[in-house]
């Protein structure tokens, strides 16, 4: 939303929302948000992997997901193989866990073989 | 057996069919949301689930019918707001509408969200568009739907529509207002019949504030769209009649590449200005749709 006559007029009203919600602080660290990052992901230069439907099933069913990536201890993007940006997942002691809401993404959505 | 929604006998064409179509499941639709993907792209994706779309309207716009045997919501692409399932004759009220890019945009009655979100993939999400909501408990659903489908120029709102503050005025506005959801409603099970209850018999009321309102908000070449989903005239043409009666409006054709009936100028021995022919009646016997009615609107020049 670009700063204009328009924003300086919708401010003026009494405004419950505005755009989308972009962080949450989490801890110690600044977390940005599953639509954020759907949204904006794209254009990340690092901090993306890509999954394949199988991995993926087994990422959201908890399951013991051991990764080596070049990569710190922190959140990163979590695509599939098609480059559809699902949200972040948390990297960290060679263990990748999913951030994905699991109330609006669940493992019947993706095909398990 | 009674026929469904006699008292239009007189003003909807070939009724028998009418009458056929509401004993069927509404057929699914959804939209590409563009925001997000191409629908082309989209074709590849699905095509590897064996999902095949199938265009719904023969025009540039990316409505597509869903397969019945698939829960849309249930899809990936779902979530990542790549599709919306959305009824196609709403849809038409976007449009209908068409707002250009970075114009500032009010959406009256915003919840659940379906068609402002499909007003900022029109205006490419530039602008602003105020998402109006009277009532707080829709305000999770519009921003979930707004936030799922990547909208970022909307601010949400909570007045009354019929008191939206007059301190500014809009490039364009819609008021696809409260209705009796007459449009909506089909007999599938014999214990679901219609029913009108008494709230019901108060809208016309506060959909002609809202009309006027909605027209006061507007800037000297500003549009508007009124849209209900009833065929009820006293919600409909009664109600564009009573604002071309109280304000310097007119009536603007409407094209968005359907067949539709023409507004009616008379009902129950109550003539309407003749100008109401250019308003649109979507029937479901002739789009495979829910019933709609839209006016668009502009200032007397």
């Amino acid at each position: 939303m670009k700063n204009g006559p328009q924003v300086s007029n919708a401010a003026q009203l009494k405004v419950s929302r505005v755009g989308m919600k972009a962080f949450q602080m989490v801890g110690a660290y600044v977390k940005p948000t599953t639509r954020l990052v759907q949204a904006f992901g794209h254009a990340a230069m690092r901090a993306r992997i890509v999954l394949d439907e199988v991995q993926l099933h087994r990422l959201l069913g908890n399951e013991d997901f051991p990764m080596e990536l070049d990569l710190e201890k922190g959140y990163v993007i979590i695509s599939l193989e098609n480059d559809m940006i699902l949200g972040l997942g948390f990297y960290g002691h060679g263990r990748l866990k999913s951030q994905i809401p699991r109330k609006e993404f669940r493992k019947t959505m993706i095909r398990a073989s | 057996m009674q026929p469904i929604f006699e008292a239009y006998n007189e003003i909807i064409p070939d009724f028998s069919l009418f009458q056929e179509v509401l004993h069927k499941p509404l057929t699914p639709h959804l939209r590409v949301n563009r925001i997000r993907i191409e629908p082309k792209n989209l074709f590849q994706l699905l095509k590897k689930r064996g999902i095949y779309l199938e265009q719904a309207v023969e025009m540039d716009q990316p409505f597509y019918l869903a397969p019945e045997s698939i829960s849309l919501g249930n899809l990936p692409e779902y979530f990542a707001g790549y599709i919306h399932p959305q009824a196609l004759t709403p849809c038409l009220a976007s449009v209908a509408l068409s707002p250009q890019k970075a114009t500032y945009v009010l959406d009256m009655c915003a919840a659940p969200g379906g068609k402002t979100s499909h007003l900022a993939q029109l205006m490419e999400n530039t602008g602003v568009i105020v998402a109006n909501e009277l009532y707080p408990s829709r305000h999770p659903g519009l921003g979930h739907t707004l936030s799922r489908l990547g909208v970022l120029n909307a601010v949400v709102t909570d007045y009354q529509a019929q008191q939206f503050p007059l301190k500014q005025r809009f490039d364009f506005v819609l008021a696809d207002v409260p209705c009796s959801g007459e449009g909506r409603f089909r007999q599938i099970e014999k214990s679901f019949i219609y029913s009108e209850r008494g709230s019901k018999k108060k809208l016309p009321d506060l959909q002609k504030k809202i009309i006027l309102r909605g027209f006061d908000l507007l800037k000297e070449d500003g549009l508007m769209l009124y849209a209900t989903c009833t065929y009820n005239p006293e919600e409909n043409e009664s109600v564009v009649d009573y604002l071309l009666k109280n304000r310097a409006a007119e009536l603007l054709p409407i094209d968005v590449g359907l067949d539709y009936e023409p507004g009616i100028c008379e009902w129950r021995q109550i003539k309407y200005d003749e100008q109401l022919k250019k308003t649109a009646r979507f029937y479901p016997h002739r789009v495979d749709s829910v019933g709609f009615f839209m006016a668009r609107i502009g200032r007397k020049r």
